[in-house]
């Protein structure tokens, strides 16, 4: 027999990643049918975010943003890098990426970053606490996360490390695939992110799903 | 109850030892786990079903299909209700409670009849023709109301609807449209290719038509050829196999719309499945493999029960092993319906005659000389002029072709074909062009620009083998579409040769009228041969124009099996070929959507997202009211027990101003900008300089559109010498960040200026009132004190909470004219600085306000806000800003503000108002010097905000008034018709506390 979790309480989605680790634990758990086809959702801690904006074909800046962040920049639309630590720089349009930070401890460099960075024409914004994210794993991951969103997100189309900014419902997504299992991280907006959770344990239902405690960023991406 | 009219075996597509109960008009029936509705009546003799939309006469089930034009019905009851579902495509379940529909009291005694009777006086177009008169709209309002329960179908649910519906994505390389033998014959070549591959079929069963006629696949029986296509199908993980799944539209660059029914058939579904999922398919390559649907041909009462097409007469009979009747008479113009006619035969159906409209010479077909050989009675160059009977068809004249005397036939049962029609819906939707094929009269596909490729019965190819050979030509042109290299080799059967393949049809689409009986065309619409001669002789020929003024392929079946003998009809009449007729424009769904399935998840709560600033939770617990502001859920007020809005609103506008409050106002429009060249951005943005704007201070600036009109206000600040923050209005927060890109990207690419949204990242609360610096000081770890800190100064800073330190950013502006601050701290700690400020000002008697106490504030300030003053209107100048405008630069919008109408002197300009002998000014009341005049009464302008202010003791409000600045002092009134209010109000300057700036500067 499945059974279904519930909409959990917002205030995971809205406070900060401790307070989604504890509210975690109040959520109704489902566990998987006996075909293990279900579909597992997770919050996925973001320990920093920044906006990189600059010329790519300006070598000066592409080698100040290299060392500044570590990750080299993606060399094409939709993809992105994976440094060492699972730090990972998102392309997301014409001169503006995201660089997604695997620990904490960078967050203290972000004014040198960002004065070096300005310094090759380029910019550097602090958008740490403006995503809320969310792992969706197992073999339903891709039909689940096509109810809400039209990427094309087959093995052979959404390769591994593709990012592409998208629609979850109604509300505007980073859609990434860290790596070859069925995998996708989806950020949204922080003010939308408990509308977001919504749809996608709606659009999960007919899957059958399970919520996990949080994880951190590095243990999805790497 | 048994099923007396189930044959005693047969019936490939039904299982007998499962059956079935079910409410057809209050009684129960049985039927069998595979039957339809449909089926399932016929097998207990049911075939009336329905009354027809306008005459009420009595109908049957017609088809076995989508096309079906009769037999509707209403399914289920109470919020489940369905109105106009087709009998022969809902799949039986236990439970199924189904009632015929637009009849009463019962469809077998039905009062609405008496339109038949009356219907010389109800002509086509009689709609048009007599509710001209009289010309005074009343009368129309009295006779609509018959009207419309008269000619109606079922009746829509009146409460929600219960049920949940999903959405769905996907992608593939070629969807092949239609699971019948061409449908998996293209699939399995595709999927032998390796390609992605998608396959809806619109019933439950793959197979179609070429399974339910039963004709051998070379060497093995249909049934086997199509299960074993199934497995191997099943087999390829790139293969989805989509049953019960209707492709309903073609849309741009190979998006098909389908409609998938998951729980439809099941009485007691999973409660986590949808009932329907909506399938947005976006296909390389689409091969169409949609079938044929026959077509009737019309003669006199060629509506009543028991007259059905003669493929679905053979359909009924094989598929669901049941006796469509006693005794049979086939009419048809082509070699079909003698297949239909031994299926019949063989299950002990007595076929009383064909009647074929071809002469004895054309009559060279296998199935003739089968059904000569079994005996049947073939009665060639004849016709069936008419049919006679009350409920259910008991008779019909034949009469030869060449016009001699007719002679009776008793028969319960019709079946009648006049060929087929390609299901070429598809295809014209993807802007297909569509050619007439006079050997086997029909439309065929002929050219589209998008990538679909027709297979099988759409290209007029029936015959299994043929159909299979064209399907994997089909699939192959679409693997070329989608860029995937074909398979090699192929199946046994040898390529159609074209035209000469195809099924030849003679054209006859209606015997010469009887008198005294109707010829019916349509009979979703009750359409006839006569309708159709009317519409021509009064002028109503294009086809477009013939099917609105008859309503001829109008309604839920859009005239599957009707359209193309209507306008056949018209080309007869007016001596042209059919093709120079043309055919009305194909267009989505091709068969009813439930509306429900369109918005899926979107609806109720969910039909635009939510945003929800990070206190939100917080202002929740606290029982505040919330309001819309765009997107946004913000605070209203804050009401304690037994307090009302108003006054909680007037009770924290209060506190403000003697004490101390606290506002959310995380919702305003946030954008960092950062790049040598922000200054003169800004500059070129705002109408005042920012050039000057030193770190750690902010501004008040206004941007201008084009055109000279205010469009937005705000703060920059300047957070280092490259670091900009930019405050928008909540409303056009996205309008500013679309437009800054633009003009960044497009106009000024030259400028080192990068600027992003940081509206998500900041949680910020406005901390007002006398006593804000004193709250503001226990928490922060910097020097606030109006030296180190005055008015207009941003700094970085530490805040100390229960939950640790939070970096914040602290500006010292206001929009109450109090002292006042504005703290920023990343939306992660923006509860913990909420509630850490809170618990701060609690000996100073802190309390949060919300928008209402925030309004009445600004408007006690004179401050304009967007949608109220700044209203698309209004110039600088009108807003008392003209000082604003700095004459020294350029910027957005200024080129125009020179303009004479800009600058007239008697422009609306901004005013406060203050009610006299303590009335309240009425909301959006204009402004006259008069009250009693007659009217038109001159505006002289209108109140834009308005307040109770308990600052001032009175009813206070802003407003746009002619040359406003100068009638400071005068007495006007505010009026409002809609209020029957008019109240006496004294003009002056918009600013009612504090005009010299003490306390915000203090």
């Amino acid at each position: 027999m499945r059974r279904y979790s519930s909409t959990p309480t917002e205030r995971g989605f809205v406070a900060d990643p401790t307070d989604a680790q504890r509210s975690a634990d109040d959520r109704r758990t489902m566990e998987c049918d006996d075909r293990g086809i279900a579909v597992t959702l997770a919050e996925v801690a973001l320990p920093l975010a920044w906006n990189l904006r600059g010329n790519a074909s300006d070598a000066s800046f592409a080698a100040e943003a290299r060392r500044s962040l570590g990750v080299p920049l993606p060399a094409e639309p939709l993809t992105s890098e994976r440094g060492g630590q699972g730090d990972t720089l998102l392309w997301l349009g014409p001169r503006s990426w995201l660089f997604v930070g695997a620990s904490v401890s960078m967050r203290d460099d972000f004014d040198t970053a960002r004065m070096a960075i300005n310094a090759a024409r380029g910019a550097l914004f602090d958008l740490s606490a403006s995503y809320v994210a969310w792992a969706i794993s197992g073999v339903s991951a891709p039909r689940v996360l096509n109810r809400l969103c039209p990427l094309d997100l087959h093995d052979k189309s959404f390769l591994p490390g593709r990012c592409a900014q998208s629609l979850l419902g109604h509300v505007n997504a980073l859609v990434h695939r860290p790596r070859e299992s069925p995998t996708f991280i989806v950020m949204v907006a922080r003010s939308l992110a408990a509308d977001a959770w919504h749809a996608l344990c709606t659009a999960s239902a007919s899957d059958g799903y399970r919520v996990e405690v949080s994880r951190p960023f590095d243990s999805v991406a790497r | 109850m048994t099923q007396p009219w189930r044959l005693a075996a047969g019936g490939t597509g039904i299982d007998r030892a499962r059956p079935i109960r079910f409410d057809y008009d209050a009684t129960r029936y049985e039927g069998y786990a595979g039957d339809t509705l449909a089926s399932a009546l016929l097998a207990n003799g049911v075939h009336l079903v329905a009354r027809s939309f306008k005459y009420h006469r009595p109908r049957g089930i017609v088809s076995a299909g989508a096309e079906e034009p009769s037999a509707l019905v209403q399914l289920a009851q109470g919020a489940y209700t369905e109105p106009n579902t087709r009998a022969t495509t809902v799949e039986l379940y236990d439970g199924l409670v189904a009632t015929s529909q637009n009849c009463w009291p019962s469809v077998r005694f039905d009062v609405g009849a008496v339109t038949d009777a009356l219907s010389p006086l109800l002509p086509a177009g009689f709609y048009y023709k007599t509710f001209k008169w009289p010309a005074t709209p009343r009368w129309w309002l009295r006779y609509e109301h018959f009207i419309r329960r008269a000619a109606g179908m079922g009746r829509a649910a009146h409460a929600p609807d219960p049920d949940r519906y999903e959405h769905q994505y996907a992608h593939c390389d070629v969807l092949v449209i239609g699971g019948g033998v061409a449908g998996l014959a293209s699939a399995r070549r595709a999927a032998d290719a390796g390609a992605r591959v998608i396959v809806c079929q619109q019933s439950a069963r793959f197979g179609g038509a070429g399974v339910d006629a039963g004709a051998p696949i070379g060497e093995r029986s249909a049934d086997s050829w199509v299960n074993d296509a199934l497995a191997a199908l099943a087999a390829c993980a790139d293969v989805t196999l989509l049953p019960r799944t209707t492709a309903f539209g073609y849309y741009d660059d190979n998006l098909v719309g389908a409609l998938e029914r998951v729980t439809d058939h099941l009485h007691d579904p999973p409660p986590a499945l949808p009932r329907q999922r909506m399938w947005l398919i976006r296909a390389k390559a689409v091969v169409l493999a949609s079938g044929a649907i026959e077509r009737a041909i019309a003669y006199g009462n060629n509506d009543l029960p028991g007259t059905l097409l003669a493929g679905a007469a053979a359909t009924y009979t094989r598929r669901h092993g049941v006796r469509v009747g006693t005794r049979v008479v086939m009419f048809t113009n082509n070699d079909s319906a003698y297949a239909s006619a031994l299926a019949l035969h063989e299950a002990g159906v007595e076929v009383a005659a064909i009647v074929d409209a071809r002469s004895e010479a054309a009559l060279t077909g296998a199935g003739a000389a089968r059904a000569r050989a079994a005996g049947l009675d073939i009665r060639a160059a004849s016709l069936i002029v008419r049919a006679h009977g009350r409920l259910r068809v008991s008779r019909v004249d034949v009469a030869p072709r060449n016009g001699g005397k007719a002679v009776p036939l008793d028969c319960d049962v019709v079946a009648v074909s006049g060929g087929y029609s390609p299901t070429v819906h598809l295809f014209s939707q993807a802007r297909g062009t569509l050619a007439y094929d006079a050997g086997s009269a029909c439309f065929l596909p002929a050219k589209s620009p998008m990538a679909i490729v027709p297979a099988g019965a759409v290209n007029g190819y029936r015959e299994p083998a043929r159909a299979i050979a064209d399907a994997e030509a089909a699939a192959d042109a679409a693997l070329a579409r989608a860029g995937v290299a074909a398979a090699r080799g192929s199946t046994p059967f040898p390529a159609p040769h074209h035209d000469d393949e195809r099924m030849r049809v003679e054209p006859l689409w209606s015997v010469p009228a009887p008198r005294g009986a109707k010829c019916f065309v349509d009979l979703q619409n009750d359409v006839t041969v006569r309708d159709i001669a009317l519409a021509g002789r009064e002028g109503y020929q294009a086809v477009e124009h013939l099917k609105r003024y008859t309503t001829l392929g109008m309604g839920t079946d859009q005239g599957k099996t009707s359209n193309i003998i209507g306008l056949a009809l018209m080309g007869e009449q007016l001596g042209v070929p059919i093709p120079q007729v043309g055919t009305t424009t194909f267009r989505p769904p091709y068969t009813p959507v439930t509306l429900g399935a369109l918005p899926g998840p979107a609806h109720g709560a969910h039909v635009e997202p939510t945003r929800r600033t990070a206190m939100h939770a917080w202002h929740a617990e606290q029982g505040a009211r919330f309001v819309n502001a765009g997107l946004w859920k913000r605070p209203h007020s804050y009401p304690r027990t037994g307090e009302s809005e108003d006054d909680a609103a007037a009770r924290e506008a209060r506190n403000v101003r003697e004490n101390v409050g606290l506002v959310d106002v995380s919702t305003l429009g946030k954008i960092e900008l950062s790049g040598r060249d922000v200054a003169e951005f800004l500059n070129r943005v705002y109408i005042n300089r920012f050039d000057n704007l030193q770190v750690g201070r902010c501004r008040y600036g206004v941007m201008l559109r084009e055109d000279g009109i205010v469009r937005d206000d705000g703060t920059t600040s300047r957070l280092d010498a490259t670091h900009y923050l930019m405050t928008t209005t909540t409303a056009n927060a996205a309008a500013i960040m679309q437009t800054i890109e633009r003009l960044l990207q497009i106009d000024w690419p030259e400028l080192d200026v990068y600027a992003t949204s940081v509206t998500e990242q900041w949680a910020a609360a406005a901390l007002s009132g006398p006593k804000s610096r004193q709250v503001l000081a226990a928490l922060v770890d910097i020097d606030i004190g109006n030296e180190a800190f005055p008015f207009l100064g941003v700094a970085r800073c530490s805040l100390h909470t229960p939950a640790g330190r939070v970096p914040a950013r602290l500006f010292r502006m206001s929009y109450s004219g109090e002292l006042a601050f504005e703290i920023h701290v990343p939306a992660d700690r923006g509860r913990d600085m909420w509630e850490a400020t809170l618990d701060a000002g609690k000996a100073s008697g802190i309390m949060a306000y919300g928008t209402e106490a925030m309004n009445t504030l600004r408007v006690e300030k004179g401050h304009v806000v967007i949608g109220a003053e700044i209203d698309g209107r209004t110039t600088a100048s009108d807003l008392g800003m003209a000082k604003l405008v700095n004459a020294n630069k350029w910027c957005i919008g200024k080129p125009l503000l020179s303009r004479a109408a800009l600058n007239a002197p008697d422009r609306w300009q901004l005013v406060g108002l203050r009610a006299r002998n303590g009335e309240r000014i009425p909301r959006g009341a204009k402004i006259v010097a008069d009250p009693g005049r007659a009217l038109p009464n001159p505006m002289l302008g209108h109140v834009t905000s308005w307040c109770d202010s308990p600052h001032v003791g009175a009813s206070i409000a802003l407003a746009l008034v002619s040359a406003g600045r100068e009638r400071h002092g005068e007495t006007l009134w505010a009026v409002s018709p809609l209020a029957d209010a008019k109240v006496e109000v004294m003009l002056g300057a918009p600013v009612f506390v504090d005009p010299d700036g003490a306390r915000l500067r203090g």
